[in-house]
Parts: structure tokens; C-alpha cells; sequence
């Protein structure tokens, strides 16, 4: 039976509990349903809940556990000697997979009978051309111990299924029957059911938590495995960055350095843009423009905000590399010849700065709006000018907040991404010239994971370690930020 | 004493009109807030604004100032001299002005900056000082001015705002004489504050009343009383009485006034 | 300012304040300054937003339109059906190769009488490579139409239409293998006689994507409806989650460690690099769960733990909004805590929350980078999917992702497919955003 049609039932089976949990509470109740501790609709949800809750927890634990337990006892068929044949055990157990995933197609297309599929023979038969046939085509041919291994994990599946279809069922029906039999006219149904709901609140509200969890162990654990197959000090120190395309492993230089250079380059650049560009729009809009000019220009800064980042990367690639080389180029406008191509640290860097500055803008706005009023009419009521008064009060009030600020602005600008990738350039390079093509940590994390779906080649697993570097950059960022600014408010507050 | 003295001798030969008010009508958009009122208000002298909340004391005193001129929907009509020369004039720089026209607020507003930048923040901006020393001077007279002085000579680089609210309410009072003042212009100053501070405070006023010609509003009679010479009842944006202190207290003429000495309306 | 210095209690008059003195004429310059950089801000940004609208709309604006070839082909019985029993089976057998000689007929007989160097060979370069699919589906389609002569509109090669646009000029051809200045003059008299016409092309806005070598086959729809499916997960799972999470921190969580330690978690994850989500998709849902890669659900997976934390923010200020007498109102009349968030607390945090959520899926539309990772790109998405299951579970595309692919693709023709790309999903986002408005001004309380 498939899972969604488990589901299904086990819905079902709530649906129908919540009918009779509703005429049951009504019959204990004598028909008076003033004489319940609670409405009937409580009695009602209390066995639906009960119905459906522990019956999809067992039902989903065992589609986590199941293919755990089955894997591990399959691999366990599989003979060290093919392990070292077959390259690595990850990769048999997916043929395994393949070759049962495709016994069961030519089941369920009548290619083969039910029989047939289980003795099937790898020297005998052509397995790798049956299974062709039904659509599933494997990379080798089949071995004996391969198939072996896949009519085993048939096996064992078929049982799981079986016991998990009656253990689901199983699991709705008793708690239907447990509910109906606690349902009486003094039971408080309601709290019950308020209290499952405020689990199913927090379990919501963990969710942020889990995937914080996720993020950091999908990382820790790919990097772990990198930094074996690649020496950690290498990676952080090492001034060159060139893998190997070619074949697994061996001669790749994966050195971080450059690549960071690259990142905080371009960051410093679009920061240079942007913060000067966004501070000062901040503080015109919220000191010195007229309500019809604010109620103008502030959506239509917030609209570069909205604008989602392929299209200045679209932006920085067809438009203002171009144009920089028209001026900077080798013919350019100022004949000076510094920049070879268009795709450059200062392309992307000028792009990403257009990028954030409504991120600039209105964070500083929110800060500058917090100085308390106070403060500009004591510096205006000495008789200081406008500017003198933003200056040199509003300013310095509003300056840990408006480095927070900034902090996010960078932190944001480090983990860009599509603006980079298409902007940037893909040669990793330590250079002073801001008209180079250098890369980014995230440019580089987008080229060693695409096209590839195999993660056992340092080339690959290299990306989680520059990822990891990633988010402990930002996070730090983030952090120190959020406390700046969080102190900030605090004080006006 | 000496100051005593030398009070009453400036009260009694420079009793001339420093502040002179003629049909002011201001309006928030739509509302009218202050309809055609005229005031003289007299150099070395304390005059008090008082009446009940939303009366437009308040902002009839912003007006003198200007600081009016910081909200966008406010409009100021008729005229207000100070020294004979109209403020509203177009030739009239309103930052010249309240440099020369000080002004305190109802909420202590110190920067947040050191006690000694506090006070050193007007004359830097106005450029009172040659020299650092000469910056050194200002402040600590503008601190002695202030009645401040003796509890923060020790700390002048402490940042203001670690004062305590009486303290912090002086310091702004020292942050305004700083720039050399004519007039002081005091928007409920007290308000904000405990008794013993308030007391403090107003004694300041009346030491401040020799150098400067001072205005405060308060919706504190008592207040009123105790602090000024001079007192001017404003009631629904009208200027209902202006006369001696002594006089609106004990014989206002009238009968808003005096319903609103005795407790009636407010 | 002499007397100040000297102390004294009394001083003479101060100067007028009719007259400007030097130093307030110097600080008013700088007033005037420090204003004009604020200007210049502003009209900076404002100049950049302009300029990146005007490249989009005038880079965007011509892949909404194609140029076609009106053209009379021949159906010739002897070489598509030589048996002449019109079975269709036998029809199949011939190959879009064998359509080539009467496209290359019709091409003949329509440029009859026009003055050009080319060999009749050459004449179909001017064509899309599609154009004997065209033919082939339609005799497929239609064989009783064998033998007749048939009018049909075949898309011409991108060169002829970037030609036809303006983006392509004659000293372009210089190096081209593909194309002739000669084939332009054929175009030009063609243009002429009206058998070459530009028209608006549906088929960009529902078509699918096409191989790398026919760009003007291109279209985005398959891409949108990977789109669509990616945003019915996200909308499925993040709404409900955010909301739930949303009340149990406003509502009901105690203030202790747990409580803070998810605040903190969901404060930072807002601002964790999107990347890094894609990387979370690929290690969770594709390594360790076995998700097919490229699907949509992968997508609307991961894009829904992205916006998570967007929602959860809107939906709390919304919450925060609704002043506490109502709850208390609630309570007053004996309703239980949980009612009275349910009853009274949500409902008027409603709108809030949608327009919270509108704009995070706005946000997930338009993201990239997380689907670089789990394989949306690369991906060439041709084909239709063929129901819901498959429409979430079968490898697709989405409107980033393809834009993407076309902008890194070699053809530059290609570039005006991704600006066009751009202008819809700007459509979308632009719609989304409205309605959030719009829903904020019809629905918004002040309390």
C-alpha cells in the first residue's frame, strides 16, 4: 500500500472518529449537551486527534527507519571485495536501489511475474537489458551479489510495507477506541484538545530551530568528511584555488584565500556604493524632504529592494559590464586598458551596491526615526542649522545603530550570490585591480555542487567547508549586528 | 546680596519691551490655535505663560523662536519683534535668531555626549571661542550659570545623560546660556521633575532673571507665582489677561481668569 | 560677544538679526550642501532604478514578439507516403530530414523572382531547425492533407529575427557560419511582399524551453508552472507553520531559554545567505532523503524553510498589533486562552499575516541561488508535466532558474529570451505586491 494512500485511510478513519466522538459525547450527555464539560465539538476533535496524530507519527518514523534498517542490513550482504571493485559502498547500495526500484516497474508493468522478479538469475538472464526495457536503464551490468542484495531489499521492503500498513491502521483504530471510551460527560475534552493543539503550536515553532539544526549538521558533517580526504590547513591557508575537473581527487588546489579576497573585494565595493548612497538618502527622506516627495521616493527605493537578485545579476552581466569596459576597456572611452573582460570585481561590486541600498536606506531610516525628537529641537532651539543638527547629534545618537546597519548591509553583500556568479567572474585570483574577474566563497560553492550529484570528490565536498565558512561569517555578522542595533532601541525605549 | 542689588537696579533702569507681539494668529492646518494675540514682554524680568492644557501657551512660545518653522503644516501670522526687529522678516535667519533667543524644553534633552561637549555644543556651532581655553571658560561659566557647576566640575567628560533629571534639566539651562543668549524661553521645565529639583530649578530661574529677559510656560500656578513678575493667561488660544503676577493672582479681571485661579475650569 | 568674556552681569544690546554676519552665511552654505548631497542620493538611486527598468523593458520588450515565414509547402505524396495508403504508422517512419526538400521547395517558389546569389540549398537557413517538426506534427496530425498544398507559418532562424529586431546587422554575418548578408536581402524583399511578419509570440509566455541551438523556439511556460508548483509547497507548508509558530511565541511561549533560543534562531535565519538554504535542500532532502533532484516539491521544500522566517516576523508584528483589551475581553466572557487567540486574535491579525505572506512568497519567486543547488538549472525544461503528482515530483524548471540557464547560454539571442524572462517574473511580482498593498489599505486597523 503507498504512503499516500496510508495517509488517506488513516484521514479517514479520523473523519469518522470525530462523527462518532461527537454522537458519542451526545448519547453520554443524554441528548443535553449543556451537561458536557465542554462543547461536543471538542469530544468531536479529541478522537479525530486521537485517531490521526499517533497513527501519522508511527506511520512517518517508520518511513525514516525502515530504509535505514534495510540498508544496513543489504550492505551487509555485499562482500568487502566488491566494495573495493565498485569504488565505494554508497554507490552499490544506489545500484542496489536502482536495480529494485526497477524489479518493482517491470512488476507493476507485467513485464515480468511476481516469480519471476524474485528468481531471476544475473548470469542467466540479462538483467540490465530487462530493465531497460520497462525504462529503468542502469550504468553496468548487473552482478550476481548486486542482485542478490536488490531481491533481499525487495524482500525485506515488501515485509516493512506490509507491517507498517497494519501498525498505522492498527495505531488509528486503537486510539479511536481510546478516546470514545474516555469521552463521558465530566471529561474535559477541551483541555485536552487545547493542550495537543499548543504541541502542535511549539513543534511549528521548533521547526526554526530544526532547520538551524539542519544547516549546521548537513554542513559539519560533509565538511568533516572533506577535511579527510583534504588537509584542513591547506584549505585555509593555501594562496591558490584550482581544482581538477578531470578524474577524482589528486592535483586540485583548494585553497579559501582567493576566494575570500574575492568576496570581501567586492563586498568592500558595493558597501562603498552603497552606504554612502543610502545614508544619505536616509537622512534627506526622514529630515529634510516634504511628505509628497517621501510618500514618492521612499516605494520606489523600496522597489529596488523587491527586485529579486538574477535580475541584477542579469543586470551587472549584459548592461554594466559592458558599459564599464566601453569606459575602462582596452578601446575604452579613457583609453587606460584596465579591465579585460566585463565580467569584474567592480561589476559586481557596483551592481550589489545598487542592490543594497534600500537595504541601507531604510534600515538607517528606522534608526535615524528613533532619535527622539528631543534631540533635534535641543540642537535647533541652540540655534544650530539643520545639517549641524544631523550631524552632530543625530548621527552620533543614531551611530551604533547605523552600524548595525551596515553590518547586515555586509553580511548580506558576503552571501550574495547570483549577482557574483554572473557578475564576478569565475578565475579565482589574489589581485589589487578592482577592473579583475576574481570569485567569490558563494560563486565557487554554485560551481562545485551544480552538474554534479555524486558528493564523495573533495572538488565537491568542498563546497559544504566554504559553505560552513559562509554562515559562521554572516552569523557572526548577524549577531553582532542584531545586538547593536537591539542595545540601540533599547536605549530610546 | 550684591546680586540683589544689582538686580534691582537693572529692573529699575532698563525696563524696556524686549519682546513685542502684535495680532499673532497661528494656525496647525486647519485649526486655529492662537487667535490675535498681543504681549509685550520686558528685558531682566520673569513672565510667566500659564493656562490650561491645548491653550496654545505653549505654542505661542515657539513662535518666538521660530521653532515653529520645523513643522510643516504650522503658519505663523501677524508680528513679533524682539529689539524692535520683526523675526518673521525674510531677512531673518532663524539660526541667527535662536542663538539669540535660547530655549528650554519640557523633557531634560541633553545630548548624548559628554556634560563638557553639552555645553561647548552652541558655542562651537556659533563659533563663540578662539581657542580651547577660551571654550574651557565659556563652559565653566555657562555651568556656574547653570547652578551645576560645583556637582560636575570633577566629571565634565561623563556623558550628560548619566545625570540625574534635575541635574540633566540644569545642564540644558547651561547648554542654552552657553551661547550668549537675550532671551530664554522655558517650555514647562519642571514638569519632568521631582519637587526638590523643581525647587532647585526655579531658584535658577530667578538668579537667570538679571542677565536674561525669561519667558516660561507652566501649568503650575503655584509655579507661576513663585517664579515670575510678570504673568500672561492664555485660555483656548486666547490671550485672556497679561498683567503683574501680584495682580492676576489676588484681582484677576477677568472671570476666566479668576474661574481658572480658583480651580473651576483647567 | 566682548562682555561675555569679561563676565559682566549686563551688556549692551546684541547685534541685529536683520543682517546675516559671515559665519552664518558659511554654516548656511554647508546647510545648503549637506542638503544637496541628500538630494543627489536620492537622484542617484532613483537613476539607477530607472536605468534598470529601461534595460529590462527595451531588452525584454522584443522577445515578446517573433518573426514568422508565411509559406506554401507542398505535401508531396511521393515522399511522405509512398505506399499511399495513408497508414500512419508507415507516415512516421519519415523523418523531420525528409521534410527538408519540400520546405526547401516551398522556400524556392516563394522567394521566385527575387535576385540573389544563394543556392536554392542554402535558402533554408533563413528557417528555425524546427520548422520540418512544424510540418511533420501537422501531416501527423492531418494525413489526409497529403498531397495538398498547405499555408504555413514556420518560425525563422534567430539570427533573421534578431535581424528583423534590429540586434543583428549585417557586419555581425562577417564571421557567421549560419547565415548570409545575402539571406538578409532575401528577408528584406520577402518583408517586403509581407511573407516575412513580426507578431506578438504566445508561444514565449506558454511555450516551453528548446534545445540550445534555437533560441527562437524558447518559451518560459514550462518554467512557470514549475514556478506555480514550487510556490503551492511553499504556500502549503510555510503559511501554516509561521502562523502556528507566530502564535505560540506571541500567545503563549513562557519567557525561558527555549523560548529565546528559537527567537534567536528565527532572527538570524532571516538573515542566513540564501545559498546556504540551497545547500541544506541539496545535504537533506536530495542526499539524505532521496528526493528526486529538480523537482518542485525540492524546491518548495527549501524555499519554505527560507521564508519561514519572513512569515514568522510579519505574522508576530500582526499578532503584536491587536491590542490586548480584546483579548482580555475574550478571557472576560470565559473563553479559554486558546479561544480567544483562535476566535478573536487571528481573525483581525488576518490580514496582516496574508499580506506578510504574499510578500514572502514574493520573495521566493524570485530566488535563485538555493535552486542552482538542487538542480533546477541545467535542466532543460521541454516538457509539459503530465498531472499534479508529476507537475511536483518530476524535474522542471523554474522562472529564475531559466533565466538563468538562458543567460549563461552561448547565443546572445538567447539574452533577449532572459530579459523577456525577467519582464514576467517582474509581472508576477509586481501583482503579488499589489495585492499585498491593496489588501493592507482595505483591511488595515488602526487601533
Amino acid at each position: 500500500m503507498s504512503n499516500l494512500m496510508l495517509v488517506l485511510i488513516v484521514l479517514g478513519l479520523g473523519a469518522v472518529g470525530f462523527v462518532l466522538g461527537r454522537s458519542r459525547a451526545m448519547s453520554v450527555a443524554g441528548g443535553d449537551r449543556r451537561k458536557l464539560h465542554s462543547l461536543p465539538v471538542y469530544y468531536a476533535a479529541h478522537v479525530g486527534l486521537n485517531t490521526i496524530v499517533p497513527a501519522l507519527l508511527l506511520l512517518f518514523g517508520w518511513m525514516i527507519v525502515q530504509p535505514m534498517i534495510i540498508n544496513s542490513s543489504v550492505s551487509g550482504m555485499i562482500p568487502a571485495s566488491a566494495i573495493e571493485e565498485g569504488g565505494n559502498l554508497s554507490l552499490l547500495m544506489s545500484d542496489v536501489r536502482r536495480v529494485a526500484e526497477g524489479l518493482d516497474i517491470a512488476v507493476t508493468q507485467g513485464a515480468m511475474t511476481v516469480s519471476e522478479a524474485t528468481n531471476l538469475s544475473a548470469d542467466a538472464d540479462n538483467v540490465r537489458d530487462k530493465l531497460a526495457a520497462v525504462g529503468v536503464a542502469l550504468g553496468s551490468d548487473v552482478t550476481t551479489d548486486t542482485l542478490h542484495a536488490a531481491q533481499r531489499y525487495r524482500a525485506m521492503a515488501a515485509t516493512g510495507n506490509l507491517w507498517k500498513s497494519i501498525v498505522a491502521i492498527g495505531a488509528a483504530l486503537i486510539g479511536m477506541a481510546v478516546a470514545l471510551r474516555l469521552t463521558a460527560v465530566a471529561f474535559r475534552a477541551r483541555n485536552v484538545v487545547e493542550r495537543g493543539i499548543l504541541m502542535v503550536l511549539i513543534a511549528a515553532a521548533s521547526i526554526a530551530v530544526l532547520t538551524t539544526l539542519g544547516i549546521v549538521l548537513s554542513l559539519i558533517f560533509n565538511t568533516v568528511e572533506f577535511f579527510q580526504l583534504y588537509p584542513a590547513s591547506d584549505f585555509f591557508f593555501s594562496l591558490s584555488w584550482n581544482p581538477s575537473f578531470s578524474g577524482r581527487g589528486g592535483g586540485s588546489e583548494l585553497g579559501i584565500l582567493p576566494l575570500l579576497w574575492g568576496t570581501l573585494y567586492i563586498s568592500f565595493i558595493a558597501l562603498l556604493v552603497a552606504v554612502p548612497i543610502g545614508l544619505f538618502a536616509a537622512i534627506y527622506l526622514s529630515e529634510y524632504a516634504s511628505n509628497p516627495v517621501r510618500s514618492f521616493a521612499k516605494p520606489l527605493l523600496e522597489l529596488l529592494a523587491g527586485i529579486p537578485t538574477i535580475v541584477y545579476g542579469l543586470f551587472a552581466l549584459l548592461t554594466v559590464g559592458p558599459m564599464l569596459v566601453s569606459v575602462f576597456g582596452d578601446n575604452g572611452a579613457l583609453g587606460v586598458g584596465w579591465m579585460q573582460g566585463g565580467t569584474a570585481v567592480m561589476t559586481a561590486g557596483l551592481v550589489m551596491g545598487i542592490m543594497l541600498i534600500p537595504f541601507v536606506s531604510s534600515l538607517s531610516d528606522d534608526i535615524i526615526n528613533a532619535v527622539p525628537q528631543s534631540m533635534r529641537d535641543g540642537s535647533l532651539g541652540l540655534g544650530a542649522t539643520h545639517s549641524e543638527t544631523v550631524r552632530q547629534v543625530i548621527l552620533p545618537a543614531a551611530l551604533p545603530g547605523i552600524v548595525g546597519a551596515i553590518l547586515l548591509a555586509a553580511s548580506r553583500a558576503i552571501g550574495e550570490t547570483m549577482i557574483v556568479v554572473l557578475g564576478a567572474g569565475a578565475a579565482a585570483r589574489l589581485s589589487m585591480n578592482p577592473f579583475d574577474a576574481m570569485t567569490t566563497v558563494t560563486a565557487k560553492i554554485v560551481s562545485q555542487l551544480t552538474g554534479d550529484s555524486d558528493f564523495a570528490s573533495p572538488e565537491a565536498l568542498v563546497a559544504f567547508a566554504l559553505g560552513i565558512t559562509l554562515f559562521v561569517i554572516t552569523l557572526g555578522l548577524n549577531v553582532i549586528a542584531l545586538f547593536i542595533v537591539r542595545k540601540y532601541r533599547e536605549q530610546y525605549e | 546680596m550684591e546680586d540683589m542689588i544689582q538686580m534691582d537696579r537693572a529692573m529699575s533702569t532698563e525696563q524696556d519691551i524686549k519682546i513685542s507681539a502684535n495680532g499673532v494668529q497661528v494656525y496647525y492646518g486647519e485649526n486655529h490655535a492662537i487667535k490675535d494675540v498681543n504681549v509685550e514682554i520686558q528685558d531682566k524680568m520673569v513672565t510667566a505663560f500659564i493656562g490650561p492644557s491645548g491653550c496654545g501657551k505653549s505654542t505661542f512660545l515657539r513662535c518666538i523662536n521660530r521653532m515653529n518653522d520645523t513643522i510643516d503644516i504650522c503658519r505663523v501670522e501677524g508680528d513679533i519683534r524682539i529689539d524692535g526687529e520683526d523675526i518673521y522678516d525674510a531677512r531673518v535667519d532663524p539660526v541667527q535668531l535662536r542663538a539669540k533667543v535660547g530655549m528650554v524644553f519640557q523633557k531634560p534633552n541633553p545630548f548624548p555626549k559628554s556634560i563638557y561637549d553639552n555645553v561647548a555644543y552652541g558655542p562651537k556651532i556659533h563659533g563663540l571661542a578662539r581657542n580651547k581655553a577660551e571654550l574651557d571658560e565659556i563652559v565653566e561659566k555657562a555651568l556656574r550659570r547653570g547652578a551645576i557647576w560645583d556637582e560636575v566640575k570633577d566629571r565634565l567628560h561623563a556623558p550628560g545623560t548619566g545625570l540625574s533629571g534635575g541635574q540633566q534639566q540644569r545642564l540644558c539651562i547651561a547648554r542654552a546660556v552657553a551661547t550668549e543668549p537675550e532671551v530664554l524661553l522655558m517650555d514647562e521645565p519642571c514638569s519632568a521633575l521631582d519637587p526638590i529639583a523643581t525647587a532647585q530649578v526655579e531658584e535658577l530661574i530667578d538668579e537667570l532673571r538679571q542677565n536674561y529677559s525669561v519667558v516660561i510656560v507652566t501649568h503650575s500656578m503655584q509655579q507661576a507665582a513663585r517664579v515670575s513678575q510678570r504673568t500672561a493667561f492664555f485660555h483656548l488660544g486666547n490671550l485672556v489677561e497679561f498683567g503683574d503676577t501680584d495682580k492676576i493672582f489676588t484681582n484677576p479681571e477677568d472671570p476666566r481668569t479668576e474661574s481658572y485661579i480658583s480651580g473651576r475650569i483647567g | 560677544m566682548t562682555d561675555a568674556t569679561q563676565g559682566g552681569p549686563i551688556r549692551t544690546k546684541g547685534k541685529s538679526i536683520l543682517e546675516l554676519d559671515t559665519r552664518t552665511k558659511k554654516r548656511n552654505a554647508a546647510e545648503a550642501r549637506f542638503k544637496g548631497y541628500g538630494i543627489a542620493a536620492i537622484c542617484v538611486s532613483l537613476f539607477f532604478l530607472v536605468s534598470l527598468l529601461v534595460t529590462i523593458v527595451s531588452n525584454g520588450v522584443p522577445a515578446f514578439t517573433q518573426t514568422f515565414v508565411n509559406l506554401s509547402v507542398t505535401l508531396d505524396e511521393a515522399k511522405l507516403d509512398k505506399n499511399g495508403n495513408r497508414n500512419i504508422d508507415e507516415i512516421k517512419k519519415v523523418s523531420t530530414f525528409g521534410y527538408k526538400p519540400l520546405i526547401n521547395a516551398a522556400l524556392v517558389s516563394a522567394t521566385d523572382g527575387i535576385e540573389t546569389e544563394l543556392t536554392d540549398k542554402d535558402l533554408d537557413k533563413i528557417l528555425s531547425a524546427s520548422a520540418g517538426a512544424v510540418v511533420r506534427d501537422h501531416v501527423i496530425a492531418n494525413p489526409d492533407m497529403i498531397g495538398e498544398t498547405v499555408e504555413f507559418r514556420l518560425l525563422t532562424s534567430s539570427r533573421v529575427d534578431g535581424y528583423m529586431k534590429g540586434r543583428v546587422v549585417r557586419e555581425d554575418l562577417a564571421r557567421d557560419k549560419n547565415l548570409d548578408a545575402a539571406h538578409l536581402d532575401l528577408i528584406d524583399v520577402m518583408a517586403e511582399r509581407g511573407a516575412v511578419q513580426r507578431t506578438f509570440n504566445w508561444d514565449f509566455i506558454f511555450g516551453s524551453d528548446a534545445s540550445e541551438s534555437r533560441p527562437e523556439q524558447a518559451g518560459i511556460g514550462v518554467s512557470m508552472l514549475g514556478s506555480f508548483f514550487m510556490m503551492l509547497v511553499v504556500l502549503a507548508l510555510a503559511l501554516p507553520i509561521g502562523v502556528a509558530a507566530s502564535i505560540y511565541l506571541e500567545e503563549f511561549a513562557p519567557q525561558n531559554r527555549f523560548t529565546d533560543l528559537i527567537e534567536v534562531n528565527i532572527s538570524n535565519l532571516a538573515a542566513v545567505p540564501s545559498i546556504v538554504f540551497g545547500i541544506l535542500g541539496l545535504a537533506v532532502f536530495i542526499q539524505f532523503a532521496h528526493l528526486p533532484q529538480s523537482a518542485p516539491i525540492v524546491g518548495g521544500l527549501t524555499l519554505t524553510l527560507m521564508t519561514l522566517p519572513t512569515i514568522v516576523i510579519s505574522t508576530r508584528a500582526s499578532l503584536k498589533a491587536v491590542p490586548p483589551s480584546i483579548r482580555d475581553a475574550a478571557l472576560g466572557v470565559g473563553a479559554s486562552k486558546m479561544q480567544a487567540v483562535f476566535h478573536h486574535v487571528l481573525p483581525l491579525a488576518m490580514p496582516g499575516i496574508l499580506t506578510g505572506t504574499i510578500i514572502g512568497l514574493a520573495q521566493a519567486l524570485g530566488e535563485t541561488a538555493p535552486l542552482l543547488l538542487i538542480g533546477m538549472v541545467g535542466y532543460i525544461a521541454t516538457n509539459y508535466p503530465e498531472g499534479v503528482t508529476s507537475g511536483f515530483l518530476d524535474p522542471n524548471s523554474a522562472m529564475p532558474a531559466q533565466i538563468y540557464e538562458w543567460a549563461k547560454r552561448a547565443d546572445p539571442a538567447f539574452y533577449e529570451r532572459a530579459w523577456g524572462g525577467i519582464i514576467v517574473l517582474l509581472l508576477f511580482l509586481l501583482t503579488m505586491n499589489l495585492i499585498a498593498i491593496i489588501l493592507r489599505r482595505r483591511f488595515e486597523r488602526r487601533w
